[in-house]
C-alpha cells in the first residue's frame, strides 16, 4: 500500500532567488525504510519539512504531498500530528518540557488521551527503549545520545505510521549511532513502521534500508534499491564518497555482479576476488617536530564541587604542525578538554602549556591573539550579525582567500543556513583569527561526505601552513583520513594514542569499516582507499 | 490556542476589554479591596489579556508560534526588571506591540507585570501595572505604522507612555489611600511622583533609542520567515 | 512516607500561598521573625550545607535593608544619635530590622518554593486552571535560565575566537551588547522551533489532558487540612487585630488575648510543618533500617 506520495513538489524560501527543491516526486510503500542523502544545502531538511505539515516553512510552494491517499493539507489536525512523526536535526531543539516522563507524555496529552492510557503507553515505550532508569530525570541532565533516544521515543509514543528523521545520528558517537540505527531497523521490522530518514553517515544505514534516494541541488536524481543506486552513481565520485566502504572498494576496482554493502559482504568480495600476497602498504613514516604545541599534564577538572571529575589525570601532548584527532563516547569529556586547553574553564590541578608557555603567562587575552582559536560544538554561538558577509567582515576574514567556496551564502542570515553550511561559515570565521593552534569541536557534523573530504583538504592545507590542529570528532572515517595521530578519550583521559594505522587496526569498535573488513587479511588498511590500493596491488585472482 | 471565529466578536473584544472591562475591574478591585482579593483581580486581568491576545488573529496555525514569542518577550521584560534604576519593560512592550500587533503587546505588558511581581512583590498594584503596561503595548500596536517609520515619533511615544504610566499608577495610589477618588489628592500624588515619572520617561526613551531598531529588525525577520 | 517535595503540587502550592499571604501582609515582628527563622531552617533542611554563599548574600541583604531605613527615615521619637544633622531614631532602626526580616524571610520562602516547585508541578496546577496560561507562564519561566546558559556559551565561543582583543572595558561592554542582541535572535528562532515541535506533536489540536503522576493521598489531605486550620487561626488573629504593631511615633504593639497567642502559635507551627514532615521521614527511615 502506498503510504506517501510526493508529486512535482517545488519550494522556494521567501527572498531567495533559487528554489530549495524542484520537481521532486517519489512514493513510499508501507513498511519501507528509505534513506535520503545529498550534499550540504541540497534541500533535504526542506523536503522533509514539506512532508510534515506543521513544520512546513513559509514560502512559495507547488506540487502535492499526499499521505495514505489524502493531501496532507486536508488531513485533520489529529491525524496529521500523530500519524506522521518527525525527529529533528538537533536533539535539544525538539524538547519541550523539562522532565523525561513529561516529554514522553506531551504528545498524548495534546491528543487528549486519558490518564490510564497515557500511563500505559509511556511505561511501555520507556521499557522498549530502556528509558526506565532516567524516567524521572531532568531533560537537561541527559547526554546527547539519551536526548536523541528520548526524542524518538516521545514521537513513537503517538504511534505514527510514518516516521521521518533528520540526521538523527549527527552528534552521536559511533557506537551510539549504530545502536540507534539498529533500533530503527527493529522498529521497522517489528511494527512495519515506514521510515524516511536523512543521513550523511551511510555506513550502517545503507545496508539495512530498502531504498536509497539522492538529492542534488534540489532535484531528486536517484531513487531505488541501494545496490541499483550505487551501480548508477559509480562514476560520480562526489556522491560515491559517502557510500559504505564495501561499495567504495567495489567501485574503485573492476567490478562484476552486485555491489557488496556490508562489512561481511565486502570481506567476502575481497577474499573471493583478490589474494593477499602483499599484506600491507608501506607505512607512511610518522615523525613529529620536537616542539609541543599543546601540553596537558595530569589535568583534573570538575564542573561543580559536588560533581564527579570530568577530566581526571589527563595527559596529552600535541606536537606543533600535526593534526590530532580525539575520539570518544558522548559525554566522555572531549569538549571539556578543548575548553580547558583554551582556558574557558579552570582546571583545579595539573598543568597546561601552549607553545611552551603556561596558560597563566598569557596575559590580556594574548592567548586568543593569533595564537589559539576554537570552533565550538554548537556553531550557532559563533554568529553575531545579520548576514554571513557582515560576520566575516567583522572578523576580518577575506572571503576570496577561503579554502572553500561559500560565496553563495554571503547574503543570507546565518540562522537561515542549513546545518552543514553553518558549520562551514563558522569555520571561516574562526580561521580569520589566524590561529597557530586550532581547536575544532566536531567540525564535520552535518556535513556530507564530499564536503567532509573538502574539509580534510582544508585541514591539510592549514597544516602545510604550519598550523597545529586538534579536532574532536565522532567520524572515524574523517579521523582515519586526515589525522597524523588519533587518541581515544575514556574515563577522563586519553587512554590510547597512535597513528591512524596503529590506532584503528587495534580497535574493534572505534574503528573504520575498511579496517574491520580487512582485518586478518590485510594489515593496517584503515581507509577504503588503502584497502582498494592493496587489492589492486595484489591483483585479481584468475580463474573466476 | 483558542480561535475566535466571529469577526464582530473579535473587534468587540479588542475595544471593549482593554478600554472598559479591564479598567472597570481594576478600579473596582482597588475600591472593594481587602487583603487577598488582589490576586483574584490580577488573575482576572490576566485572563482578559489572553482574550485580547486571542482576538488578534484569525488563522490558527501561527497560534503556538505567537504564544511562544509572547512568552519570550515576557521573559525578556522580566529579566530587564533586574536592571537597577532604568527599566526596559515598557520599551520592550512597545516594541512587541508595534511589530507583533497590539494584542500581543497587551499580553506581554500584562504578563510581565504578574510574572515579575512574583519576584518583586505582588500586591494590589499588580493589576494596575498590568493595565498600564498592557495599554501602552496595545496602543503602540494601533500606531504601528507611523512608529515603525519615524524614530523620533517612537521616542516621543515612549516619553508619553512613561508619563501615562505614572498617571495610571497614581490613580491606584489615590484609590488605595483614600478609598475613593479625589482630584486634589490625585494632583498631589502626581506631583510627588515626578522623580519616578522622570525615570520612567528616561528609561523608555533610552531603551527605545537603543533597542528599537535592532529589535524591530529581528522581529520583522521572524515575521517574514515564519509568518507569525 | 514522602518528603514534602513529593506531596501533591496543589498541596504544596496552597501551603506556600497561605504562608506568603500571612508573611507579606502582617507587619508584626514576631510573625516576621517566625517567617525568617523557619525559612532559613527549611532552606538548610532542603539544601544541607551547600549554598553557604547565598546565606551570606541574604545576611548582607538583611544588614543593608535594616540599616537603610534609619538613614532615610527620621520618624520616631527616641533619638539614638545625630548624623549629618539628621536624627537616627530607635523606632526607625527597629522598623528597618523588622521589614528586613520580613523581606529576607519571604525571599527565603520563595527560594524554598522554587526549589521544590519544579515546573512540571507548576504545569500540573495551572493545567487545571487554564492550560494556555500555564504554558505561556511556564515557558517564560523556563526561558530565563535557558537564555543565561546560551549567553555564557556565546561569550565563551567569542572569547575563544579572539573577538576581544585585550583587557579593555569598552571592548567588553560592546561585546556584551552584541551578545545580548544575538541572544534575542537566538531566543526567537529557537522559540519558534520549540513551538513547531509542539505543534508537530499535536499541541493545539483539541482538548488537552494534563497527564500527571500525582495522586492525592491520605497524607496530602491531612497536611492540607492542618495547613488550612492553622492558616484560619492566624488570619483570625490578624483580622481581629489581636496581633498588631506600630513603630511610629513610638514602638507599640501586642499580641492580645487567646486569639493572638493562638494565631501566632498556629502560624509558627504551620511554617514548621515541612520540616516536621522531613524529620518524620528521616526518623522513620532510621527506624525501618534498624529493624531490618
Ligand atoms: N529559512 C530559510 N530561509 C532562506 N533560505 C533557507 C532557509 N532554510 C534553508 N535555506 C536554504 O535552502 C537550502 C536548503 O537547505 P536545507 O536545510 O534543506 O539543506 P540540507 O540539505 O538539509 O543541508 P544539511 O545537510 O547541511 O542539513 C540551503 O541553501 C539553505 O541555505
Ligand atoms: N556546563 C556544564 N556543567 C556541568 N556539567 C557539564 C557541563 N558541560 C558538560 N558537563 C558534563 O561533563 C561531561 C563531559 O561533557 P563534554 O561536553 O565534555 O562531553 P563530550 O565528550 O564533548 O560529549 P559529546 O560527544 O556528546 O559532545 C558530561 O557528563 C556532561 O554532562
Ligand atoms: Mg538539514
Ligand atoms: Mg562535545
Amino acid at each position: 500500500m502506498e503510504i506517501l506520495a510526493v508529486r512535482d513538489l517545488s519550494f522556494k524560501y521567501p527572498m531567495c532567488s533559487a528554489a530549495a527543491i524542484e520537481d521532486v516526486s517519489f512514493t513510499l510503500e508501507k513498511g519501507e525504510f528509505a534513506v535520503l542523502c545529498g550534499g550540504t544545502g541540497s534541500g533535504k531538511s526542506t523536503l522533509l519539512r514539506m512532508i510534515k505539515r506543521e513544520l512546513t516553512p513559509l514560502g512559495e510552494r507547488c506540487g502535492t504531498v499526499s499521505f495514505m491517499g489524502r493531501d496532507t493539507e486536508t488531513l485533520d489536525d489529529r491525524t496529521a500530528a500523530s500519524a506522521i512523526g518527525f525527529v529533528m536535526q538537533k536533539p535539544e531543539q525538539q524538547i519541550v518540557t523539562d522532565k523525561v516522563w513529561h516529554e514522553l507524555a506531551f504528545g498524548l496529552e495534546n491528543l487528549g488521551i486519558s490518564q490510564e492510557e497515557t500511563a500505559r503507553r509511556t511505561a511501555e515505550m520507556a521499557s522498549y527503549f530502556g528509558i526506565g532508569e532516567w524516567f524521572d530525570s531532568d531533560v537537561s541532565q541527559l547526554s546527547g545520545g539519551q536526548k536523541q533516544l528520548l526524542n524518538l521515543a516521545s514521537v513513537l509514543v503517538m504511534q505514527p505510521e510514518l516516521l521521518i528523521l533528520d540526521e538523527p545520528t549527527a552528534q552521536l558517537d559511533p557506537i551510539a549511532a549504530s545502536d540507534f540505527i539498529a533500533t530503527l531497523k527493529r522498529l521497522n521490522q517489528d511494527f512495519s513502521l515506514t521510515i524516511l530518514m536523512v543521513e550523511h553517515r551511510l555506513e550502517d544505514v545503507v545496508p539495512v534500508c530498502d531504498r536509497l534516494m539522492v538529492l542534488e541541488d534540489g532535484h531528486l536524481t536517484h531513487s531505488g534499491r541501494p545496490e541499483e543506486v550505487i551501480t548508477s552513481i559509480r562514476g560520480r565520485s562526489e556522491i560515491m564518497c559517502g557510500m559504505p566502504a564495501a561499495a567504495r572498494i567495489y567501485c574503485a576496482l573492476e567490478h562484476s555482479g552486485a555491489s557488496p554493502l556490508t562489512v561481511r559482504g565486502g570481506r567476502r568480495y575481497i577474499e573471493e576476488n583478490y589474494s593477499n600476497g602483499q599484506r600491507s602498504l608501506p607505512d607512511a613514516a610518522y615523525s613529529h617536530s620536537s616542539e609541543p604545541a599543546l601540553e596537558m599534564k595530569d589535568v583534573y577538572f570538575r564542573y561543580t564541587r559536588e560533581s564527579e571529575d570530568v577530566l581526571s589525570g589527563l595527559d596529552l601532548t600535541v606536537y606543533s604542525g600535526e593534526i590530532f584527532c580525539l575520539l570518544g563516547g558522548n559525554g566522555s569529556g572531549k569538549t571539556t578538554t578543548l575548553k580547558a586547553a583554551s582556558e574557558l574553564v579552570r582546571i583545579y590541578s595539573g598543568r597546561i602549556k601552549v607553545f611552551g608557555r603556561k596558560l597563566k603567562e598569557y596575559r590580556n587575552r594574548t592567548l586568543y591573539n593569533e595564537c589559539l582559536a576554537m570552533l565550538p560544538q554548537d556553531v550557532q554561538t559563533v554568529f553575531l550579525k545579520n548576514t554571513v558577509r557582515e560576520e566575516l567582515q567583522d572578523a576580518g576574514a577575506d572571503v576570496n582567500a577561503l579554502p572553500y567556496d561559500i560565496s553563495h551564502l554571503l547574503d543570507k542570515h546565518p540562522y537561515d543556513l542549513s546545518g552543514g553550511e553553518q558549520q562551514l561559515a563558522a569555520l571561516a570565521k574562526v580561521l580569520a583569527a589566524k590561529p597557530k593552534l586550532l581547536l575544532l569541536d566536531e567540525p564535520t557534523k552535518g556535513l556530507d561526505a564530499y564536503s567532509r573530504s573538502r574539509m580534510t583538504e582544508v585541514l591539510r592545507r592549514l597544516k602545510a601552513d604550519g598550523v597545529t590542529i586538534v579536532t574532536v570528532t565522532h567520524d572515524v572515517e574523517f579521523a582515519a583520513e586526515c589525522a597524523d595521530r588519533c587518541g581515544l578519550f575514556f574515563g577522563g583521559r586519553v587512554v590510547s594514542c597512535g597513528t591512524p594505522a596503529e590506532f584503528f587496526s587495534g580497535n574493534s569498535f572505534y574503528t573504520t569499516a575498511a579496517s574491520r573488513m580487512t582485518r586478518g587479511y590485510y594489515d593496517r588498511a584503515v581507509t577504503a582507499e588503502q584497502a582498494a590500493e592493496l587489492c589492486r596491488l595484489n591483483g585479481r585472482r584468475c580463474g573466476e | 490556542m483558542i480561535v475566535i471565529r466571529s469577526k464582530e466578536l473579535r473587534s468587540f473584544i479588542k475595544v471593549v476589554v482593554p478600554f472598559a472591562a479591564v479598567p472597570a475591574l481594576v478600579t473596582a478591585g482597588a475600591l472593594v479591596f481587602d487583603h487577598n482579593k488582589h490576586i483574584i483581580i490580577s488573575m482576572g486581568v490576566a485572563i482578559m489579556a489572553l482574550l485580547v491576545f486571542a482576538s488578534g488573529y484569525e488563522r490558527k496555525n501561527t497560534g503556538t508560534r505567537r504564544e511562544v514569542i509572547a512568552a519570550i518577550m515576557t521573559a525578556l521584560c522580566f529579566a530587564g526588571r533586574f536592571i537597577p534604576l532604568l527599566k526596559p519593560v515598557a520599551a520592550l512592550t512597545i516594541i512587541s506591540g508595534i511589530y507583533l500587533g497590539g494584542e500581543t503587546g497587551f499580553l506581554v505588558g500584562a504578563m510581565s507585570a504578574v510574572l515579575s511581581n512574583i519576584y518583586f512583590g505582588q500586591g494590589p498594584w499588580t493589576a494596575f501595572q498590568m493595565l498600564a503596561w498592557g495599554l501602552i503595548g496595545l496602543i503602540a500596536g494601533y500606531l504601528s505604522e507611523p512608529l515603525k517609520k519615524s524614530r523620533i515619533l517612537l521616542i516621543v511615544y515612549g516619553a508619553v507612555s512613561g508619563i501615562a504610566y505614572s498617571f495610571i499608577m497614581d490613580i491606584w495610589t489615590v484609590l488605595w489611600y483614600n478609598r475613593g477618588f479625589s482630584i486634589k489628592l490625585y494632583l498631589a500624588a502626581l506631583q510627588t511622583a515626578i522623580p519616578y515619572t522622570l525615570s520612567y520617561v528616561l528609561s523608555n526613551v533610552l531603551f527605545l533609542y537603543l533597542l528599537g531598531k535592532p529589535f524591530g529588525e529581528k522581529l520583522q525577520r521572524i515575521k517574514v520567515k515564519y509568518g507569525v | 512516607m514522602r518528603s514534602f517535595s513529593e506531596y501533591d503540587p496543589v498541596v504544596i502550592a496552597v501551603f506556600f500561598v497561605t504562608v506568603l499571604s500571612v508573611a507579606m501582609f502582617c507587619g508584626h515582628p514576631i510573625i516576621a521573625a517566625i517567617t525568617l527563622f523557619t525559612g532559613v531552617i527549611y532552606n538548610i533542611v532542603l539544601n544541607g550545607r551547600q549554598h553557604m554563599k547565598s546565606h551570606l548574600f541574604f545576611l548582607i541583604l538583611f544588614i543593608v535593608l535594616a540599616a537603610a531605613n534609619p538613614l532615610v527615615s527620621h520618624n520616631g521619637v527616641t533619638v539614638l544619635f545625630v548624623m549629618n544633622h539628621n536624627p537616627v531614631t530607635l523606632e526607625a532602626l527597629l522598623y528597618g530590622i523588622n521589614s528586613a526580616a520580613m523581606i529576607v524571610g519571604v525571599l527565603y520562602w520563595f527560594r524554598n518554593f522554587t526549589r521544590i516547585m519544579t515546573s512540571d508541578k507548576l504545569l500540573h496546577i495551572f493545567g487545571r486552571l487554564s492550560p494556555k496560561l500555564s504554558l505561556v507562564l511556564s515557558m517564560a519561566l523556563r526561558f530565563v535560565p535557558l537564555f543565561k546558559g546560551q549567553a555564557e556559551k556565546v561569550h565563551d565561543a567569542q572569547r575563544a575566537m579572539g573577538a576581544y582583543k585585550d583587557d579593555n572595558i569598552v571592548d567588553d561592554i560592546r561585546g556584551n551588547m552584541r551578545i545580548f542582541s544575538i541572544i534575542v535572535t537566538w531566543a526567537l528562532e529557537n522559540g519558534i522551533i520549540t513551538a513547531d515541535s509542539m505543534e508537530a506533536r499535536g499541541y493545539g489540536t483539541g482538548r488537552r489532558t494534563s497527564f500527571t503522576r500525582y495522586r492525592l493521598r491520605g497524607e496530602d489531605i491531612v497536611f492540607l487540612a492542618a495547613d488550612l486550620i492553622l492558616f484560619g487561626a492566624a488570619i483570625a488573629a490578624i483580622v481581629t487585630d489581636s496581633v498588631e504593631f506600630t513603630f511610629y511615633p513610638v514602638v507599640r504593639g501586642s499580641i492580645s488575648g487567646i486569639a493572638g497567642a493562638a494565631g501566632t502559635a498556629a502560624y509558627g507551627i504551620m511554617l514548621l510543618m515541612p520540616v516536621i514532615v522531613e524529620a518524620e521521614v528521616r526518623i522513620r527511615w532510621k527506624y525501618l533500617q534498624s529493624g531490618i
